[in-house]
């Protein structure tokens, strides 16, 4: 079977110079829970936008479940939850749900019958008919996640999923992702929870200023750093980095 | 034919979202510039024109609706999917779009189909006010429908290209503002240009909306300022130029991606 996601040689250097990854590998079997862990600016969101044809790569391969990343067939297979809030304002919560299946080659019935599932996961029915900007901050979320998993994907990429919601919802989210895992889904996310990390994640990548700095379990991680913790393992591979 | 839908399922979409925002909108998007082309119907054409009685043998308040027919419908087409476009960009929303197993030109032509909707609604309701108020005729249905789907590429193609590249609302507005509307009304909509004196009569004729409201004026009225066959070959030169404009931005990805 191949790799869910397979990075060669990616580098990304913006127009204005900005050199964000460069001769980046990365490699996730299908099936993992993977965790992509680093600080603002290591290069995580241009790792993930690059894999969903987001920005325009400057060099380097990337295919998802053996489909070079721009086919269609990888992109029908790829879903995304950004890290920002980013949902059609002139939509309410059912239409972006059904637009989105449209999107992604979705029939109208099957699009009402998923949407419908979605809501019910999300407990989004009793704001099915409202208009994403007047959702509260946690609706919105849930949105956002039900939207990325509307077209039933196999690789589900969560950038940050957890930012800014409260601690009801957090373990929420983590049940459901937890579950979508189990069913056989290849997550990759990627936070600045560590415990979130450690809670979910069977594998980790810590990267900084767009290099892959350590990749292993957590258990791994703390044998190859001598530490206890993840945290601790994540401040002294960033310090690594920064003198490397 | 239902194997052609399948393949086209996300362009359908794009469309009817972008059709949904119109229809959603339309105190906004139909009627206010249906109302105000309508008043200067009504102002224009029938209290002036009782002082200007006609032009080139046809009444005043006739000559007049081809031409803001033509005016309102370039301006619903552009500025509906210049807003459109740029405000998917500025929410980010378009990732969405971006993300889906769509090929670029379906993007491109998904995002344009808002403005030729708005188009016709706000031509046909303007029409349909018309004749209420004027005997406009349509002499020529093959050629007014011809300047009409030129009209509708030119200003849904321009529309998208300039919300990609618009960085502010200002800039999305600049195009209408400045240039649409003052060529629109020095390109003959209330005159006929052979009225004018040299040059202004020559100077007008490298205003490119002045040829395509002479194509839209033959098709309604059988009459136009330059012979029918250079006003469509100019607009639709023009309307070539910036389908192709617009295919190559979505092609390439520049500009809506960084």
């Amino acid at each position: 079977m191949p790799s869910a996601l397979r990075i060669r040689g990616l580098t990304k250097r913006y127009d204005d110079g900005f050199l964000a990854v460069e001769d980046f590998d990365l490699e996730i079997e299908a099936g993992s829970f993977f965790g992509l862990l680093g600080p603002n600016g290591a290069g995580k969101t241009t790792i993930i936008s690059a894999v969903c044809n987001l920005i325009r790569v400057t060099a380097g391969e990337i295919d998802i479940f053996g489909e070079p990343h721009d086919a269609l067939a990888a992109r029908r297979i790829v879903g995304l939850a950004e890290q920002d809030v980013n949902l059609d304002r002139f939509l309410d919560v059912e239409e972006t749900l059904l637009y989105h299946g449209g999107y992604f080659g979705m029939t109208r019935a099957a699009a009402r019958r998923r949407a419908a599932a979605m809501m019910d996961v999300f407990d989004l029915h009793a704001k099915a008919g409202v208009r994403a900007p007047k959702l509260s901050g946690g609706m919105r979320r849930r949105l956002l996640l039900a939207r990325a998993l509307m077209h039933e994907p196999r690789l589900v990429i969560l950038d940050e999923p957890t930012a800014g919601v409260d601690f009801e919802l957090r373990l929420e989210l983590w049940r459901y992702i937890r579950r979508l895992h189990d069913a056989g889904t290849t997550i990759l996310l990627t936070t600045h929870y560590l415990e979130e990390a450690d809670e979910l994640c069977q594998e980790i990548a810590l990267i900084r200023g767009g290099r892959l700095l350590a990749r292993d379990s957590v258990g791994g991680l703390l044998s190859a750093y001598g530490v206890h913790s993840l945290s601790d393992a994540y401040v002294q591979a960033m310090g690594e980095g920064v003198e490397g | 034919m239902i194997a052609l839908l399948d393949r086209h399922r996300g362009l359908i979409a794009l469309s009817a979202r972008e059709s949904e925002r119109v229809l959603k909108l339309w105190s906004q998007t139909i009627v206010a510039p249906v109302l105000a082309s309508f008043l200067f119907i009504v102002v224009f054409g029938l209290s002036l024109g009782g002082r200007i009685r006609e032009i080139g043998g046809v009444q005043y308040e006739i000559f007049i609706v081809p031409g803001l027919i033509a005016m309102a419908m370039a301006q619903a087409a552009y500025s509906n999917n210049s807003s459109s476009v740029f405000q998917a960009r500025a929410d980010r929303y378009i990732n969405d779009v971006l993300s889906a197993p769509m090929r670029p030109w379906e993007v491109n032509v998904g995002l344009a189909v808002g403005g030729v909707v708005r188009a016709l609604a706000v031509g046909g309701s303007l029409l349909v006010l018309a004749l209420v108020v004027t005997d406009v005729p349509v002499r020529e249905p093959f050629v007014l429908a011809l300047a009409v789907a030129i009209l509708l590429v030119l200003f849904a193609s321009l529309g998208v290209v300039v919300g990609v590249y618009a960085e502010t609302w200002d800039q999305a507005g600049f195009v209408n503002n400045i240039v649409i509307l003052p060529l629109s009304f020095l390109g003959g909509v209330f005159y006929s240009v052979e009225l004018l004196p040299s040059p202004w009569e020559q100077a007008s004729h490298v205003n490119p909306i002045f040829f395509l409201i002479n194509a839209i004026r033959y098709g309604f009225l059988g009459t136009s300022d330059v012979p029918i066959g250079i006003a469509l070959a100019v607009t639709a030169a023009l309307a070539l130029a910036c389908a192709a404009w617009s295919a190559a931005m979505f092609r390439s990805g520049r500009r809506l991606k960084a």
